[in-house]
């Protein structure tokens, strides 16, 4: 009862004290600067993870991360047999350019967006077959039933760009209009880029025509203007934001996290994300130079995920930020269902290792990033904890570019990777992780017929009960045949300076600035 | 002028106590001894994590504190010195000898080989150090040797330059041109005459170097292309206590101040040698 | 040879290296694992994707149909786009140079402004109280990791007594002064110490040498000795390792630009080799062998300036 009634203070204070303030620019550290800021040929995060504040999609989503709301479509639903999926769009929306939206500007953005020609991303809207428009609705006809498509609309590369300035954009090809295009970004976002200097800094200003409104009934967003600064070093980064340059920094490292949080200036942020970490294991049984691959044995690949202390590397390595895998897929997923896993146990591990029939001392080769505290932190741990059932760990450092190269080629034995999703679906990592023909499970050789026929199916089941069950078979098999060592998901861990409010990193990655403020 | 005022130098003859000279050598010493014998010196394994002695300052048990794993930072910093000597010498040796070597010779013969060598140099010098590591890393693959190969191939240019300039210098004194008159042999002149009197600011430079060796081991081991875990040399020991600036000092700054040591250890011995060296009236 | 042929010549030298190093770069950089596509896309690069992204870059053509095109955008002044910043080289360094360039001068700058007076202070009062701090100082800047001396300062001088800026490069030429002096203190801190050292070792050598004391036996003031003879002499080594350092010091300009956030050349030369966006890299090394080669033909000149006995290498 006292309790509840607190809870009911806070809540009005908090109701009270929370009349947004409009104005000022917030600076915000980032460790590396975007490369291009086009929706559907860009390749990193670094754009991804900023551009709806310039672009936006037809659905959006939610506050927080969770669910999907309305963005520049007001309602859409699939039709009786799920072959058609009709979008209202939102009236009186302009461009930051001052031209009106019009379902013409959706047609050719989703169009652009869907060709098997242009960039990396298209296979999010494979489904679509063709986009008409009538008056105000937008009608997708699909090849098949696809129950990811209202998350495929609210992921970066279906955001809608204006037709008519893009079409006039110089260039030869479509790569050429599109980097002139992205040169001066026009869209429907909270902001509009106003000068970019790369490598050095980015500054968006407020988009006076925005659509969104406020709590004080005026339009959003409520900042003058974001400027990112780019700052590699993460304790330079830190430096700037104690030293009051800074409003905000992200990529805090986990072994500062403490540190922060004990900093009276600063509200040290831990935000919910998909992000999981992994070691992907080659299970083929030749390796690519033709040796005989141990990791081919179930037995040992199920006896190094036993071997593996999660808590503990949890503790070592992100110093307690960060919880164990329940799945290949992370909390934050849709349709994520928790298995047991393997759970540390080094007897078990041990039986395991003698079952599968190699001798002590069985030697095995890590490949991680080199100059990457975190990963070598991490190497050096597990070389530690497999030492304990007489696996002898190699640890090789490359480059990422070589790393990548030889990920290409399955031209290792393991490799430490993660994932983060881009799309508020399970069906991105799902594709990448367990079915064979693409990209051969991650490189790990993984293939089940049983997966590659659930996924298929689940691609166009339309009941979200079947679709949930379909998934959970298939993390079962996948996390049975171990093919890779499941290790822990971690938050986005940014740190704000105190005045700063309403600032959300979702699970995705992507940074919100609309609602975001600056206390007086 | 000056230049007719050069005779043949003396060979040094006084013995006297230099300071620097023994301080320099005491401590690349001590240094030397924990690289040849760790395993006498270090309390405890350089690898071995100890979950109960977390970030622990230093106090008698941990004389320099441990680390985030809860590894002995002193343990760490002796067997550091394995490698860090290690790469002192083998950084610097052949740069020194091979470098020494084509500097003579261009400095004595000039004209095509002067000439050669000087394109050398240009390229060498303006090809970007950090491609040329990767290349030789990637196709080598990383480890220590690799780097060793990736140093020496740029190194030995600033021991030829700095030879060179001094071969010109000394072959117009007198002396040598005494030592051609009499007809001794090119090597003869070289290497008994001149180079005995060149050699000093090379030698002061190999001092200097040995301790840059130590940073650029460093700096490539935090780019993780030089020593592999869990061995861990000093350079990349400070960049493992980075983070912890803050809040645990003790994890870089013991390595650093044995950089530091181990620096000022060498130019001692540097500045001894050139004292030794340096031709006496 | 008189001196003016002399510079034509060095001039003239630089061309076949400059070809030299073009071929070397262009061929190093195809060599290295990996290529632009995988490595900015990472996993998410399906087969199909790098194969069409390849050949629109006109990476699937042998290497040497690829360097003569390069050589024809070359002498067109065109050295190509990059593939991962999507904007032309040619941009990126005139935007990016003149901030590395300054750095660097400033850097070089401070150093000789610390090691020349200070070398001359040790070399005179040798072994005194003076002469071991100015070398332990000193020592400390051949001694600790670029880094971290320059998180030292920022955190010191930067974040606790605010007097400096933590990181940035300002808009006014005084700006600039103000917020790269902790940079091209760190930067030139290593520099400033291998001047020093040898610096002291040449005066000493130099003071000890026979035809100093004869000068002085002729009845020369000291001051006059160390100015016409002591300097000249101990200055032509010190000059020979200034030029050889430049190249160091460009080099040194990479961590240094890190760790301050400074948006220099040294960054996008790591990014683009990590990144293998071959046309900046090639880009890069070519400007930075122009920059070297000048360097050296200028430190040469000097050379001759102040050493008469030195002929043209």
């Amino acid at each position: 009862m006292r309790k509840w009634l607190l809870a009911l203070a806070v809540m009005v204070l908090g109701l009270g004290s929370a009349a947004p303030v409009r104005g000022g620019t917030l600076v915000y550290g980032r460790y590396a600067d975007s490369l291009f800021l086009d929706p559907v040929f860009t390749d990193a995060n670094l754009d991804i993870w900023i551009m709806q504040n310039l672009y936006e999609t037809l659905i959006q989503i939610g506050p927080g991360g969770k669910g999907l709301v309305p963005g520049l479509a007001t309602n859409w639903g699939f039709s009786k047999d799920g072959k058609t999926f009709t979008l209202a769009l939102r009236p009186g929306v302009k461009f930051s350019d001052g031209t009106p939206l019009t379902a013409e500007d959706v047609k050719f953005s989703l169009e652009r967006a869907k060709n098997p020609d242009n960039g990396a991303w298209n296979f999010l809207l494979s489904s679509v077959n063709t986009v008409a428009v009538k008056g105000n609705q937008i009608v997708l006809s699909l090849k098949n039933p696809d129950p990811s498509l209202p998350a495929a609309l609210a992921t970066f590369n279906s955001a809608i760009l204006p037709k008519k300035l893009y079409v006039a954009a110089k260039g030869k090809d479509e790569k050429e209009r599109a980097k002139n295009f992205a040169e001066k970004p026009v869209g429907t976002g909270p902001f509009m880029l106003k000068e970019w200097k790369r490598g050095s800094s980015m500054t968006l200003v407020r988009n006076p025509l925005y659509w969104r409104k406020g709590a004080d009934g005026k339009p959003l967003p409520y900042l003058d203007a974001v400027r990112f600064e780019i700052i590699p070093d993460d304790s330079a980064r830190i430096l700037k934001l104690q030293s009051g340059e800074l409003d905000g920094a992200e990529f805090i490292p986990f072994a500062r996290v403490a540190e922060l949080q004990a900093d009276p200036k600063l509200s040290m942020k831990l935000f919910p994300s998909t992000r999981v970490n992994f070691i992907v294991m080659n299970t083929r049984p030749k390796l690519k130079n033709g040796a005989d691959n141990p990791l081919s044995n179930l037995k040992l690949c199920q006896a190094l995920n036993y071997a593996t202390d999660k808590q503990a590397l949890i503790r070592l390595v992100s110093f307690g930020n960060g919880k164990p895998m329940t799945s290949y897929l992370s909390s934050s997923t849709p349709l994520q269902a928790p298995q047991p896993m393997y759970p540390y146990n080094l007897d078990k591990a041990k039986q395991l290792f003698s079952a599968s029939g190699f001798g002590l001392g069985l030697e095995l080769t890590l490949q991680i990033v080199a100059g990457s505290a975190d990963q070598s932190a991490l190497a050096t741990a597990l070389q530690q904890m497999w030492e304990g059932i007489g696996v002898k760990l190699k640890i090789e450092q490359q480059d990422s570019a070589t790393q990548n190269a030889r990920y290409a080629e399955g031209d290792f034995q393991m490799q430490f990777n993660y994932w983060t999703d881009d799309i508020a679906d399970p069906n991105e990592l799902t594709a990448y992780a367990t079915v064979y023909k693409n990209n051969q499970s991650f490189q790990t050789g993984f293939q089940s017929d049983e997966v590659d026929r659930l996924f298929a199916a689940s691609q166009q089941e339309t009941n979200p009960a079947k679709r949930a069950a379909q998934y959970k078979r298939i993390q079962e098999i996948y996390v049975n045949a171990a093919p890779m060592v499941f290790l822990y998901e971690q938050p986005f861990a940014v740190a704000l300076s105190k005045r700063v409010r309403d600032f959300v990193q979702i699970p995705l990655g992507n940074n919100v600035f609309v609602n975001t403020y600056l206390e007086k | 002028m000056a230049a007719s005022a050069v005779s043949v130098p003396k060979k040094a003859s006084r013995r006297r106590f230099r300071p620097s000279l023994v301080t320099g050598l005491v401590i690349i010493g001590i240094f030397v001894l924990m690289a040849l014998f760790p395993k006498l010196i270090a309390p405890y394994s350089p690898t071995t994590f100890d979950y109960q002695a977390i970030l622990q300052g230093p106090t008698a048990k941990h004389l320099f504190g441990t680390d985030n794993f809860g590894r002995d930072v002193f343990s760490r910093v002796v067997w550091g010195a394995q490698l860090d000597m290690q790469i002192a010498l083998f950084t610097t040796l052949f740069p020194f000898l091979f470098g020494t070597l084509v500097g003579s010779l261009t400095g004595y013969y000039g004209r095509w080989a002067d000439a050669l060598f000087g394109r050398i140099v240009d390229i060498v010098v303006t090809f970007p150090f950090l491609v040329l590591v990767i290349a030789i890393v990637a196709v080598l693959g990383p480890g220590l040797k690799n780097m060793y190969i990736a140093v020496s191939a740029v190194g030995w240019i600033t021991y030829g330059r700095l030879v060179r300039a001094e071969i010109l210098n000394q072959k117009k004194a007198e002396y040598a041109l005494a030592g051609r008159v009499m007809g001794y042999t090119p090597s003869r002149i070289i290497f008994r005459h001149l180079l005995p009197n060149a050699i000093t600011p090379a030698i002061v430079y190999w001092m200097t170097d040995m301790a840059l060796g130590i940073l650029l081991g460093s700096s490539l081991g935090y780019l993780g292309l030089g020593a592999q875990p869990p061995t861990a040399e000093w350079g990349v020991l400070i960049a493992d206590g980075k983070n912890f600036l803050a809040t645990a000092w003790w994890i870089s700054t013991f390595p650093g101040l044995a950089i530091t040591l181990a620096g000022v250890g060498f130019s001692l011995l540097g500045d001894g040698l050139a004292d030794l060296l340096r031709p006496r009236g | 040879m008189n001196r003016w042929s002399y510079v034509l010549v060095r001039v003239l030298q630089v061309i076949p290296t400059f070809f030299v190093v073009m071929v070397l770069v262009f061929v190093v950089a195809r060599l290295l694992p990996g290529d632009p596509l995988t490595a900015i896309l990472g996993e998410r690069a399906t087969e199909d994707m790098v194969v069409r992204a390849k050949h629109e870059l006109g990476l699937d053509k042998p290497v040497p149909v690829q360097f003569l095109i390069f050589l024809k955008d070359f002498f067109q002044g065109n050295l190509g786009d990059s593939i991962n910043l999507k904007v032309p080289v040619t941009r990126l360094i005139l935007e990016r140079m003149p901030v590395t360039l300054f750095l660097t001068t400033y850097a070089a700058v401070l150093a000789a402004l610390l090691a020349i007076p200070l070398a001359f202070v040790a070399a005179l009062r040798k072994d005194t109280w003076a002469d071991n701090l100015i070398r332990g100082v000193f020592q400390l800047g051949l001694s600790m990791p670029v880094f971290y001396i320059g998180l030292q300062l920022l955190t010191l001088l930067g974040a606790r007594l605010r007097l400096f800026p933590v990181g940035g490069y300002g808009n006014t030429f005084g700006e600039h002064l103000y917020y790269l002096f902790l940079p091209a203190l760190t930067l030139g801190f290593n520099l400033a110490a291998i001047l020093m050292r040898n610096l002291r070792a040449s005066i000493l050598e130099v003071l000890q040498a026979e035809y100093v004391d004869f000068a002085r036996a002729k009845g020369l003031r000291p001051g006059l000795i160390l100015g016409k003879h002591v300097l000249r002499n101990a200055l032509i080594s010190t000059v020979t390792l200034f030029g050889l350092n430049v190249g160091g010091l460009i080099g040194g300009a990479v961590i240094t630009e890190t760790v301050f956030a400074i948006p220099g050349v040294g960054r996008l030369m790591v990014d683009s080799i990590f990144g293998r966006d071959y046309p900046v890299i090639q880009g890069l090394t070519l400007t930075f062998a122009l920059l070297v080669s000048l360097v050296f033909i200028l430190t040469d000149i000097l050379h001759a300036q102040l050493d008469p006995r030195v002929e043209a290498a």
